[in-house]
């Protein structure tokens, strides 16, 4: 909690100055940009976002209202704005920043967020109606927003009218906890909780769920349930009981509303909002904003950004000091010397040298639960798009990986979740619920580690893939390479990834554009890692990507080949062994195959591939090593097995790349104990360097 | 790492007096009998003896990547980036590292003569049916020998 308190924190401070920058370098120029809108939008965007997930209400409020004025300033053009309007605008702009900031303040200091942020949406909301007043076109968008809004604004003409039309004997009315915060999505709970137990009800506010706004009026006035009966209020009366953060409720006759609703309107506002202060210092328990001052101290901000080149050559220069270590430690002048102190020093030095890189490997490393939230957005919005009722579960979100590595798996995951909601979960309640499986679908979406690497699964449990259509899909698609008859599951289930398959025939707005799976694949294998897809027909499928942990070190095996180094990365290893002359097989076109755990697997001599000079070309005097990368697996001949050794990934010099050395089977290179260069095999690009050659 | 470096910075340090803006620096050095200029301000420093060690599947004239302090350099046989033979490498065979643009580049050559000021504004260009890969101009200096003028652009570049 507290990690993530301070995440907010630098990231909405961050946030908001970058607002600030922007909007003085606005008024300097006495305009908006089209850019500077959507930036506006962008960052008061994230602020809702983030603040929403926080619990921090007045600012998620905030940002909210800000976000629909840009909404409707972005939707109608800056032009249709007067000066007067645009300098309204800068003013209420740094008002609402400021207030937006005056909040943050009193998160980090930890005082109890102020829960009176209406003078602040009033100004917001009434700048909005100008505006938008002004515009005879008004949007509907931002004119719906704003006349959600003047309802809970001119809340002194409240009377029991607003109440849903229909006949029943009595209503509900329920008030929440002061300051519990997000009060749509309780009143919301209330619903799904009372549609469980089958009552027929109507309600109101009516759009909690969908429209954030509501908060204002149930904070003030409460939420209204209107059960069809009297007995269905009794077992309504029980059910909101249970239900948490409910503080009180009343049972009214609708004949008789009229009286203790006008009580309630009549209520000065001022009233309202002065009860406030006292009521955040009761005992509020279980509320949100309790969370943030639960930790005793004030949370105040200890995250610094560091560019990622800094970290990047911190690591070289921390590589650069293991290995001098190892120079210095085991230099030949001094190896037959007798020197204690000298020995007491150095293994000091190692294990500082050690502690160092540690350290200067984890400040690289960020949780994957920045990538994994973003989900949670997009499977909120293609659930309504979609009109699928899905859950999205999140496991082992504070799994850490590289930073770099982060990055590029984002856009994997993110198609991957699209995949599922789009083609995976069944498209409606129905389907599932004949099917035999709940009628809410799940997407699960998990991170773990296993030593150097991190498993990262997408698990839905939709309609599964449909193995006799994959494969009809692909023999029209002339991708089969075999008969159709021949293929494993496994292999059919790898046709997806294959380029040019799409299993959806119509394309989405979200997926299905034929660029797909063979995407993901790419930026997962150039990051070193391996996907892989498992599904059940009707049972749902799963899509598991390993990724390694960091690409800036990695574990070894130093092979030789002729005078050359070379290091093959130990994750690519299965097994070395001595071959025998009898075992190996040719082929058709002379490629010498070996047969291991009763499968045959090519053989490549990294000798004739990239024609080094050596004095062993005999199969029996080198070794063979069995490799496998992604789903290529074969084996590399070499002179001999040097060790194993942690190395630092150097990558090869620009000039290099114009060569298409990536393309050769060389990833980078290292730097040796001795000062010599070692060669970073790349094991799936040498396989396919190979293919070519013969 | 053994290093027998030698630093070029002392290397004729006499006529830094007096030097007309046009004036440029030049190391000049010997590849299959011709005496070939690069200007000073590209080179980084002048090794030899260093371990090179071969990178696979490129053309002939890369010879491979060395490491200098750490820094990953590739190294480049000049004689065979100009389609000259290539000889065996002897005692006064040198590694100019050059710095251009940002591209560190080593380069192989037969030996390293001096640093000389050289006026710009008399250098002229190659005859064009004289045309030799990666010299961009010519200038005559006494006892009738002729110095050429490294094409450190087209070098960093990869036709």
């Amino acid at each position: 909690m507290d990690n993530m308190l301070e995440m907010y924190l630098y990231e909405t401070n961050t946030l908001l100055e970058q607002l600030d920058e922007l909007l003085i370098e606005a008024e300097k120029n006495e305009d908006f940009t089209t850019n500077d809108v959507n930036e506006i939008f962008r960052i008061m965007h994230t602020i809702k976002g983030s603040s929403a997930m926080m619990e921090f209400s007045p600012l998620m409020e905030i940002a909210h209202h800000i976000e629909d004025l840009f909404f409707y300033i972005r939707e109608n053009g800056l032009d249709a704005m007067s000066e007067s309007h645009k300098n309204d605008l800068f003013n209420l702009m740094f008002q609402s920043t400021d207030a937006l900031r005056g909040e943050v303040e009193k998160l980090e200091n930890d005082e109890p967020l102020s829960t009176n942020i209406d003078s602040v949406i009033t100004d917001i909301n009434s700048f909005l109606e100008k505006i938008s007043g002004k515009n005879a076109s008004a949007k509907e968008t931002g004119g719906a927003a704003s006349d959600v809004k003047s309802s809970s604004a001119q809340s002194g003409s409240l009377s029991p009218d607003f109440l849903p039309e229909g006949t029943y004997p009595q209503y509900i009315k329920i008030m929440f906890e002061e300051g519990c915060g997000m009060e749509n999505l309780r009143a919301f709970m209330v619903i799904t909780a009372l549609q469980e137990m089958d009552i027929p009800f109507l309600f109101y506010p009516a759009d909690v769920e969908s429209n954030s706004d509501t908060i204002d009026f149930i904070q003030e006035h409460g939420f209204y349930v209107c059960p069809e009966s009297r007995e269905l209020t009794e077992v309504a009366v029980n059910v909101i009981k249970e239900i948490n953060s409910v503080s009180t409720f009343e049972v009214l006759d609708h004949a008789a509303a009229s009286a203790p609703a006008e009580n309630t309107a009549e209520k000065p506002k001022e009233q309202v909002n002065a009860s406030h202060p006292s009521a955040v210092s009761a005992p509020a328990s279980g509320s949100a904003s309790s969370a943030a001052s639960s930790s005793g101290t004030p949370a105040k901000q200890s995250l610094i950004s560091v560019s990622l080149s800094k970290l990047d050559s911190l690591m070289a220069i921390v590589g650069e000091i293991v290995i001098t270590e190892s120079m210095v430690t085991s230099s030949p002048e001094i190896q037959n010397l007798k020197l204690d102190s000298f020995l007491k020093s150095t293994r000091q030095l190692r294990k500082l040298t050690d502690d160092l890189q540690d350290i200067a490997m984890s400040l690289r490393m960020v949780p994957v639960s920045g990538t994994f939230q973003k989900m949670n957005r997009i499977v909120r919005d293609m659930k309504k798009k979609l009109n699928k009722d899905v859950r999205l579960t999140i496991e082992g979100e504070n799994t850490e990986v590289d930073k770099s590595i982060v990055d590029s798996i984002s856009d994997p995951i993110m198609h991957i979740v699209r995949n599922s909601m789009d083609h995976g979960i069944e498209p409606t309640t129905e389907e599932r619920i004949a099917a035999g499986k709940p009628a809410q679908a799940e997407i699960v979406l998990s991170a773990m580690h296993t030593g150097s690497e991190v498993i990262i699964s997408v698990r839905d449990d939709g309609r599964g893939m449909d193995t006799v259509k994959i494969l009809e899909k692909a023999e029209r698609n002339g991708l089969l390479t075999k008969p159709a008859s021949e293929y494993s599951q496994k292999e059919i289930l790898s046709l997806l990834m294959v380029p040019g398959f799409s299993t959806n025939e119509e394309v989405t707005e979200f997926s299905g554009r034929g660029v797909g799976m063979d995407v993901v694949k790419k930026n997962v294998e150039s990051v070193g890692g391996v996907i892989s897809i498992t599904s059940e027909l009707g049972k749902g499928s799963c899509t598991t990507l390993k990724i390694p942990l960091t690409l800036a070190i990695v574990d070894g095996m130093e092979i030789s080949v002729g005078n050359s180094i070379f290091t093959i990365p130990i994750a690519n290893i299965r097994q070395s062994f001595k071959a025998e002359k009898e075992s190996i097989i040719l082929d058709a076109s002379g490629n010498e195959i070996i047969k291991c755990m009763d499968e045959f697997y090519p053989i490549v001599r990294i000798h004739d591939l990239y024609n080094i000079e050596t004095d062993i070309t005999n199969i029996e005097d080198g070794i063979l090593i069995w490799v496998e990368a992604s789903d290529k697996s074969y084996c590399l001949f070499v002179d001999e097995l040097l060790g194993e050794q942690q190395v630092v990934v150097k990558p090869l010099p620009a000039y290099l790349n114009n060569f298409n050395i990536k393309d050769s089977g060389i990833s980078g290179c290292t730097i040796l104990g001795d000062g010599n260069i070692s060669i970073i095999l790349d094991v799936l690009n040498l396989y396919l360097v190979s293919e070519n050659q013969y | 790492m053994s290093n027998e470096n030698t630093a070029i910075d002392s290397i004729a340090e006499d006529s830094v007096t007096d030097i007309p803006t046009s004036t440029e620096r030049f190391l000049t050095f010997m590849s299959d009998g011709l005496t070939i200029g690069v200007s000073t301000n590209y080179v980084t420093e002048i090794i030899t003896n260093h371990t090179i060690t071969i990178i696979p599947l490129v053309p002939d004239y890369v010879k491979g990547i060395i490491n200098l302090r750490g820094q990953i350099i590739p190294i480049i046989d000049i004689r065979l980036r100009m389609g000259k033979p290539s000889i065996d490498y002897t005692s006064t065979t040198c590694i100019i590292v050059l710095n251009i643009d940002d591209t560190n580049l080593g380069i192989i050559v037969d030996s390293v003569q001096q640093v000389i000021d050289i006026d710009k504004a008399q250098i002229s260009p190659i005859p064009t049916e004289n045309h030799q890969e990666l010299i961009n101009g010519m200038i005559s200096l006494s006892e009738r020998s002729v110095l050429l003028f490294l094409d450190h652009e087209q070098l960093a570049r990869v036709y």
